[in-house]
């Protein structure tokens, strides 16, 4: 009796563990999909679906573009591909390291998993440490899920597969290995997280606000015709562009104006945000994470060597 | 069974003596504990006056920064006190200030798990009057690998102590920073290596405020005090292996 209550008990619990994500592939141009997460932080509603994943149907096979945050999202993301195409999928392409973009990894083990040498590296060294808070953030939905590294690497260059000549950046503003996909067919930009749009930007592994500046200027230059933010809507205007460069400069201004008054952290993590930017989502959020991330280096450009040696 | 009830009545016994204290803030088992331990069941008061700020969830554990602000509270501190109730390594810094020193002070620490961060000023009421705060974390702060002996020659840059004085109206800032692993003996049989002691003086040597520091603080430790006018200052720290180090702020 026991046990065929434990059995239910688990069945039950199993079943809604796959509560499944959901994913409705969206189709954005010629070939190509898009499956758009929220712009809420991880919960343990959404599952860690709070990324922007896309495919493109090209004449050989399926090309993936991120993983998304789980093996369930995996699964699911390779479950919505099958209900627009019969292609198999023959390339996996990882925007960066981060985790809610590279865990759906396991689900496309059978492929070739490409990204670039820095985000390989950067997963090693980080891989496990992300995955065990993202169990920690979002919960059941992990389950299964472990890292798995890219099989790949990729450099700048033009990579065609299957009539899609697709030309690869090769940047670093947002962690300091960040591969942008502009499909020169469709003139579809897979910005991955260089660009947030409507939600505020992250700073866990950046170089510094001045590099993701630039690039932003390198990717506004390309002839894209419509821009897949890592994270927020779908836009065909420079809007995105426009927001983070007015982001990153007001972000990068109060920094550093914090650290002339010599403010400390609290102080800085408690600065008004401007009125401009209330709807984009978690700007108190992510203030708070790049004070961690980066005040220390403002800080440094405002004080002296004070010891006698 | 009399054992059984024997247990129960401990049982009940304990979980009384581990409530939470009336009128806390941040209602923590850990209050008498530390009310006994560090306040010497001294009279205090949970007081709105003395500000506790953190920021709701540490990003980095390592580095967690707390300020404090009692520049409401009226009269003279004689010490300050802070900690962090459920860490290993509670104890973070107990102040000595004199007259000069303006009721403010901002530290970073280390933390193992969410808990509240308590402020005691002992004011010359005899009372204590505690802020708190509560900061959320992930955890492993206290334990992870430290992040200054992962770089090549570290020792070379031991005790280099970097700052600024800032203007702030009638009175000043300092912001100080010294490179130090502050090893707090919890990582990789690493023994206990951190600074211990510092004391800000005025030109002449004169003690403006005497500071012992606890293994919490984290690497490379970060310090901001305020400080009434615009005085030119010293600061001494020594650690616990008696290396001393100096350091003059214009």
């Amino acid at each position: 009796m026991r046990c065929l209550l434990i059995f239910l008990c688990s069945s039950i619990l199993s079943f809604s563990a796959w509560a499944d994500y959901q994913l409705t592939p969206k189709k954005i141009a010629e070939n190509t999909w898009l499956l758009e997460g929220s712009t809420e932080n991880f919960n343990f509603e959404n599952g860690g679906n709070i990324v922007n994943a896309a495919f493109i149907v090209t004449d050989t096979g399926v090309v993936v573009i991120d993983t998304g945050p789980s093996l369930a999202y995996g699964k699911a993301l390779r479950a919505a591909i099958a209900t627009v195409t019969d292609k198999p999928v023959i390339q996996v392409l990882l925007t960066h390291h981060h985790p809610d973009h590279v865990l759906g990894n396991q689900a496309f083990a059978d492929v070739p998993i490409a990204a670039l040498a820095g985000s390989k590296q950067l997963l090693q060294e980080q891989g496990n440490h992300m995955a065990e808070n993202m169990y920690r953030v979002v919960g059941d939905w992990m389950r299964g899920t472990e890292v798995l590294l890219p099989s790949q690497l990729v450099e700048a260059g033009v990579l065609t597969i299957g009539g899609h000549p697709l030309q690869l950046l090769s940047l670093t503003g947002h962690t300091g290995a960040d591969l942008v996909i502009l499909d020169q067919r469709t003139g579809v930009l897979f910005a991955g997280d260089l660009v947030f749009y409507q939600r505020a930007l992250a700073t866990p592994n950046t170089p510094g606000l001045a590099a993701w500046l630039a690039d932003i200027d390198t990717l506004e230059k390309l002839p894209w015709t419509l821009i897949v933010p890592g994270h927020g809507p779908l836009a065909s205007d420079a809007q995105p562009f426009v927001q983070m460069r007015d982001y990153l400069t007001w972000l990068d201004s109060a920094l550093r104006e914090a650290a002339q008054t010599g403010m400390d952290m609290n102080q800085v993590l408690r600065l008004p945000i401007p009125e401009r930017f209330a709807q984009v989502s978690l700007t108190r959020y992510e203030l708070i994470r790049t004070v961690s991330h980066l005040y220390p280096l403002y800080e440094k450009q405002q004080w002296q060597r004070l010891d006698q040696d | 069974m009399n054992t059984r009830i024997i247990y129960a009545l401990a049982l009940t016994l304990t979980s009384c003596w581990a409530h939470a204290v009336e009128g806390d803030p941040q209602p923590s088992v850990m209050w008498e504990y530390f009310h006994q331990r560090l306040l010497d069941n001294a009279d205090f008061v949970f007081d709105e006056a003395v500000k506790v700020s953190v920021p709701p969830f540490a990003e980095d554990a390592r580095q967690v920064p707390i300020e404090v602000d009692a520049r409401a509270l009226p009269g003279k501190v004689e010490r300050v006190m802070i900690w962090a109730e459920l860490n290993p390594i509670p104890q973070v810094l107990t102040l000595y200030p004199s007259a000069e020193l303006e009721k403010f002070l901002a530290v970073r620490i280390r933390v193992e798990q969410a808990t509240p961060i308590r402020a005691a000023l002992l004011m010359d009421d005899g009372i204590w009057h505690v802020g708190s705060a509560r900061v959320e974390a992930a955890g492993g702060g206290c334990s992870a690998p430290s992040v200054v002996r992962a770089q090549e020659g570290w020792e070379d840059h031991l005790g280099e102590i970097f700052g600024a004085r800032f203007k702030a109206g009638d009175n000043s800032r300092l912001r100080l920073s010294v490179s130090h692993p502050m090893d707090n003996g919890l990582v990789d049989s690493i023994p206990e290596f951190y600074v211990n002691q510092a004391e800000l003086r005025d030109r002449s040597g004169a003690v403006l405020a005497r500071i012992d520091l606890f293994s919490a603080v984290s690497e490379n430790p970060t310090l901001t005090l305020g400080i009434k006018g615009h005085p030119e200052t010293q600061l001494w720290l020594r650690d616990n292996n008696g290396n001393e180090f100096t350091a003059d702020i214009p």
